[in-house]
């Protein structure tokens, strides 16, 4: 239970949020443009999905589509400030439920986003946070640990649909080569006829999505080097099958020291401000100063 | 027990924390759960209508190392008697939308029409569709890898009355 809660600094939730929130309006804007375009997609076409009929949700319109697009996007920019996290974290959250709702009723469910919506869902949980603040938070913890979970739960119940579905002779079939030939990149192409190599990659994908929980044992140092490891399956699959999974790419930051990313701008920014003060972190190199009308005298009072 | 309850951290000489009740860790706890519970009902047993909580089954289908692939695409004749390939970019339509509903559109052929309906919203300026078609082009596979030959299948046809 405590592994659950477990502390980080508040600044790498602050981060997070930040990352989280704007990739919210990266998605509407960027990656998946389509989902406004069902606006103009006949009500006939509307297949409302489980959720869509329990609650239940409307039949798209033109304006519902557009409406729930502006308000999400404005309400998503604000909320990247961190401020008001949790009226503006919910609402985020909801808007963008309901976002997906309109963009999953029409006959494909995508499958990339389930612990970006994990994410969404327990930021506002989090509690404030500024950026750079190293108090340790159980909260921020909270939020974390269980979007790792719902990343690594993404790949290891892939593993198990491709058994439920298509039982263990998945890996030795062509699911690789059909997906090439539907969507394929000249990479993949060059790649396709090598004898043997696409049931290789088709086994190796089971070996890693079974392994993937291993992730949570490892020493920090390693777990960087898996989430590494993780980024380059996602970097090949774009390159060759043209699948992003960007939200979920988003939600795999929750394993990484956010915090010190965001250390390193501010110091590059100081550093474009005032170039002739070393940022905090390099004070150790600075030499004796010649003399009080050298820049860099002030230097070390001024962090 | 009690003690903990009441001792703050800097006692310690730590940095002061933001730690949760017990009550809260412990709703945290359930929250998490209930979710996970939710998530492994949906792999079990679930299907795509139960999203988000529903299997992961991308890719997850079973193809034979011989089983041709199907590339989808509907196409349109408007007035002047160009061919058109409606896209999601003219037609606001996913690919993967029409695969997911293509059963309906063979039973229902004349639903093709709401497919030429929403690219003439999106293309007020284009030349009106007078007959839309679902066509299924048949990739061959050989060994798990492509045989570079294919044969088109016309699956569903709606023409304008």
């Amino acid at each position: 239970m405590w592994w659950l809660t477990e502390a980080v600094p508040r600044g790498r939730v602050a981060a997070f949020r930040t990352l989280v929130y704007l990739y919210v309006a990266a998605d509407l804007v960027i990656f998946t443009p389509w989902v406004r375009t069902h606006a103009a997609v006949p009500p006939e076409l509307y297949q409302p999905l489980f959720v869509g009929r329990l609650l239940p949700l409307p039949t798209p319109t033109p304006l519902l589509v557009h409406t729930v697009f502006w308000v999400l996007l404005v309400t998503a920019l604000l909320a990247a400030t961190g401020r008001a996290h949790r009226l503006l974290g919910w609402a985020v959250f909801i808007l963008y439920f309901e976002w997906m709702i309109i963009a999953m009723s029409y006959g494909k469910v995508d499958h990339d986003r389930f612990a970006f919506l994990v994410a969404l869902a327990a930021l506002p949980t989090a509690g404030a946070a500024r950026h750079a603040d190293r108090t340790p938070t159980e909260r921020g913890g909270w939020a974390l640990r269980v979007t790792q979970i719902a990343v690594v739960a993404t790949y290891f119940l892939a593993f198990w649909a491709k058994v439920r579905f298509g039982g263990l002779g998945w890996a030795t079939g062509s699911v690789l080569a059909r997906a090439i030939l539907r969507r394929g990149t000249d990479l993949a192409d060059l790649i396709a006829v090598v004898p043997g190599l696409l049931i290789a990659a088709q086994l190796g994908i089971m070996a890693f999505e079974l392994l993937s929980p291993v992730v949570f044992g490892l020493r920090e140092r390693w777990r960087h080097v898996a989430v590494g490891f993780f980024y380059i399956f996602h970097l090949v699959t774009i390159a060759t099958i043209t699948i992003s999974f960007a939200p979920h790419l988003v939600a795999l930051t929750s394993f990484l020291p956010l915090e010190r990313a965001v250390a390193r701008v501010q110091r590059a920014a100081t550093r474009l401000r005032s170039p002739g003060i070393p940022a905090a972190g390099e004070r150790e190199t600075l030499k004796e100063p010649t003399g009080v009308g050298d820049p860099r005298y002030e230097a070390p009072l001024s962090g | 027990m009690y003690v903990t309850d009441i001792v703050t951290p800097e006692l310690y000489g730590l940095a002061a924390m933001d730690a949760l009740s017990p009550s809260a860790r412990l709703a945290r706890a359930l929250v998490t759960l209930a979710g996970a519970a939710l998530l492994l009902a949906g792999s079990a047993w679930g299907s795509d209508d139960h999203f988000p909580f529903g299997p992961f089954r991308m890719f997850a289908g079973v193809n034979g190392p011989d089983e041709p692939a199907p590339d989808t695409r509907v196409e349109g004749t408007d007035v002047t008697g160009v061919t058109v390939i409606l896209t999601e970019r003219n037609s606001g339509i996913r690919r993967a939308e029409i695969e997911g509903q293509q059963e309906r559109y063979e039973t229902q052929p004349e639903l093709l029409h709401e497919v030429a309906t929403a690219y003439a919203a999106r293309n007020p300026q284009a030349p009106a569709l007078v007959e839309v078609r679902l066509v299924v082009r048949w990739h061959e596979i050989r060994d798990s890898r492509p045989a570079n030959t294919s044969r088109d299948e016309v699956v569903a046809v709606w023409r304008a009355p």
